[in-house]
């Protein structure tokens, strides 16, 4: 059967039809905006958003001429890859725990998964009032057990309110990586850990070569998830810090917030909307060819 | 023939779905409903948000009224975003310095030409800062300057200069043991914080052209350097100020002269009813925030307004609930409720705003300055703040900061 005549049987013909409410819903709340955002991008814009003369690429050059900007890249980089990491070492350690047989095991599963089933924002709300200088939990526990007797200002000091915003992006996102990797664990056969034991090997050995490759694949989506939403984590930085003091906190999401909802500089804000588009979109596609590449393989 | 009864479903219902918006499927809107966005101030309560609500529907049962309840911080974000979504409430609260952003994007409508001339007749003259090129575009809701609330358990001494109060708020420090002044270092809303001190210099944040117009930015004049500079030395006087400031909004930082440890602060009209909130037992003194020496006093006034919306789609249903909400009932109990003097001429003449408080608004009012009204002051707030945050933290010395926000701002206006 020729190409011509693949596209014109009934059955195929039917297939389209179906798919076109699919097609068409994606088309126009999809890629529509995406277009929007970037002709935004190259167009002066009124306060509301509206597109108003060709700017070409003006808004780009100003852009990426502004220190501020690269700086903010820099900290979306560090606090992507440093949450990250820390969630995915953390969530593995908690995932090994959790899969070994002991008594409470179902109950310590349930504990764990409290931060991941809260709201954002209520955890991020509660976690300014953990952090509150004044009368906060944190300082007054640090300071009545004698440990820092002068704490730092957690949410008004540059280093302290950014460590404070990663703390709790990893606080939330830590329960998702360790049921997504224990869930990867209870699929690999007891049956290669038992052979592996007979063999003499050592839980190092067992993890790195059994464990590991075991749930290869579901590392990679599960990073792939938590670096696109931790670069994306709006949440978390605005509640906490809103981005300051003086925009030291700020990463690309909430920059391109207050450019476009606070300062109406929607051309400017369309810029920043594109470069995240660009580098999330690099990065699923990276991460697209390593995953399908395993799978050949 | 099956298979051509499931293509002719098919089409009908994705020929359904794509008209549907069209036809105004699936709205069943029998009377018109009045959108209110609310603001909420201190001291104001849900009770009162909705027994208005219901009152106002028993008077006018063919209008359904919803008062969306926004916190002042994200008011502005709120109000905006409807607006560019093409949904915009029929009735808000706003800042009146938001007022010409929001006429120029043609969003508003003037108020004038909805209520009637009583309700007009009966709004004090100075409060209509919404009156722009003749034409009253808001009524004021709440207008009110700022002052200066004195624990009268830890001082006695009513400062007449911003020297004299760093000096009454270090020896009620060192006496008592509780913070003298209460200095946030982080913005709510506006830069508020920073302006009592920069007014009290004498401070503008823009050169006034031969044409009226504002020019650049004078934010780091000597004024506003010798505010910043003030600002800092208060802050880095051990046990001056709470500790933690850095990371306080007003919203963290007020509750510690609540809880009456520190001796001043510098406040709005809703410190009675946030001071009776908190079961404040202490005696407290209203006081005007001082100039700096050889400069008059010179508070901030803050007005709000309340605007109807372009494109909501029911202006007369909202007039309805202006001329409701104005009544003395319902708005001399909101003004109570949240601190602010009344603004209206009826409310004034009540005896429930004949008391030490509204004296000293009253008198407060006199030389007290408003916020500048442009377009694009969001951001130039900002980077303001942004500024006394960066001498805060010692990253630059205040006429650093204060230079490198000037140009940012001359900059963002094309200077």
């Amino acid at each position: 059967m020729s190409f011509k005549q693949r596209l014109l049987h009934p059955e195929a013909r039917l297939a389209y039809l179906m798919m076109l409410p699919a097609s068409l819903f994606i088309l126009l709340f999809m890629f529509y905006p995406v277009l929007h955002v970037v002709m935004m991008s190259i167009h002066d814009t009124t306060r509301l958003g509206h597109l108003r003369d060709f700017a070409g690429l003006r808004y780009y050059n100003e852009t990426f001429s502004d220190p501020v900007f690269w700086r903010t890249i820099g900290r979306t980089v560090v606090w992507t890859v440093v949450a990250v990491l820390v969630k995915t070492i953390v969530g593995m350690i908690i995932a090994l725990l959790l899969n070994q047989p002991y008594r409470g095991r179902r109950f310590s599963r349930m504990l764990f998964i409290i931060p991941w089933a809260s709201s954002v924002p209520i955890s991020a709300i509660i976690w300014r009032w953990v952090l509150n200088h004044e009368f906060g939990l944190m300082n007054h526990t640090l300071k009545s057990l004698g440990i820092w007797a002068r704490p730092p200002v957690w949410l008004g000091e540059p280093l302290p309110a950014f460590i404070s915003n990663l703390w709790v992006d990893t606080w939330i996102g830590i329960p998702f990586m360790a049921l997504v990797f224990l869930a990867g664990m209870q699929g690999i056969s007891a049956d290669l850990y038992e052979s592996a034991e007979i063999d003499g090997a050592g839980a190092l050995t067992k993890f790195s070569r059994i464990t590991l490759p075991g749930i290869r694949h579901i590392i990679i989506i599960a990073t792939l998830l938590s670096a696109l939403w931790t670069f994306n984590d709006f949440n978390v930085v605005w509640i906490m810090t809103k981005g300051g003091p003086a925009g030291l906190t700020d990463i690309l999401i909430t920059a391109l917030y207050k450019s476009a909802f606070e300062w109406l500089r929607f051309s400017r804000a369309a810029v920043l909307a594109v470069v995240t588009f660009v580098v999330l979109m690099a990065l699923a596609l990276s991460y697209a060819r390593l995953y399908f590449k395993g799978e050949n393989d | 023939m099956k298979k051509k009864v499931i293509l002719a479903f098919t089409f009908v219902a994705v020929l359904g779905l794509v008209a549907m918006p069209l036809f105004g499927g699936g709205r069943r809107e029998a009377r018109p409903q009045v959108t209110v966005f609310w603001a909420l101030y201190d001291g104001l309560t849900e009770d009162y948000r909705r027994e208005l609500e219901s009152a106002f529907m028993a008077a006018h049962p063919d209008i359904d009224l919803d008062i969306v309840a926004i916190p002042w911080d994200n008011m502005y974000d709120q109000i905006l975003t409807s607006v560019a979504a093409g949904d915009p409430p029929d009735v808000s609260v706003i800042g009146t310095r938001w007022l010409l952003e929001l006429k120029e994007m043609g969003a508003v409508l003037p108020v004038e030409d909805y209520v009637s001339q009583a309700l007009l007749d009966n709004i004090a003259e100075g409060t209509k800062e919404a009156e722009l090129e003749g034409v009253l575009w808001g009524l004021p809701v709440a207008a009110g300057a700022r002052l200066m609330a004195i624990n009268k358990d830890l001082t006695d001494v009513v400062p007449t200069t911003m020297e004299e109060l760093r000096d009454a708020a270090r020896d009620a420090a060192d006496r008592t043991g509780a913070y003298g002044l209460i200095l946030p270092g982080q913005k709510h809303t506006e830069l508020t914080d920073f302006v009592y001190y920069f007014y009290a210099a004498g401070g503008e944040f823009f050169e006034v052209q031969a044409d009226g117009s504002l020019g650049r930015s004078t934010v780091n004049s000597e004024a506003g350097v010798k505010a910043l500079q003030f600002m800092l030395d208060l802050a880095e006087e051990p046990g001056l100020v709470p500790d933690g400031y850095l990371s306080q909004t007003r919203m963290d930082a007020h509750p510690v002269f609540y809880a009456g440890n520190a001796a001043y602060v510098m406040i709005g009209a809703w410190a009675e009813s946030s001071l009776a909130d908190a079961g404040a037992t202490f005696e407290v003194e209203y006081a005007q925030i001082p100039g700096f020496a050889g400069h008059p006093s010179q508070p901030l006034v803050v007005t709000d307004s309340l605007v109807m919306f372009d494109g909501a789609g029911n202006p007369e249903a909202a007039a309805k609930f202006i001329e409701f909400f104005y009544q003395d009932e319902w708005k001399a109990r909101f003004d109570e409720l949240i601190g602010f003097p009344p603004v209206t001429l009826s409310a004034a003449a009540l005896p429930q705003f004949d008391t030490p408080l509204y004296e000293a608004l009253g008198e407060a009012a006199i030389n007290a300055k408003a916020w500048p009204l442009m377009e694009g002051w969001a951001e130039y707030d900002d980077r303001i703040w942004d500024a006394v945050s960066e001498a805060f933290l010692g990253r630059k010395t205040p006429q650093q900061a204060l230079d490198d926000a000037a140009a940012a701002i001359d900059r963002a206006r094309g200077f």
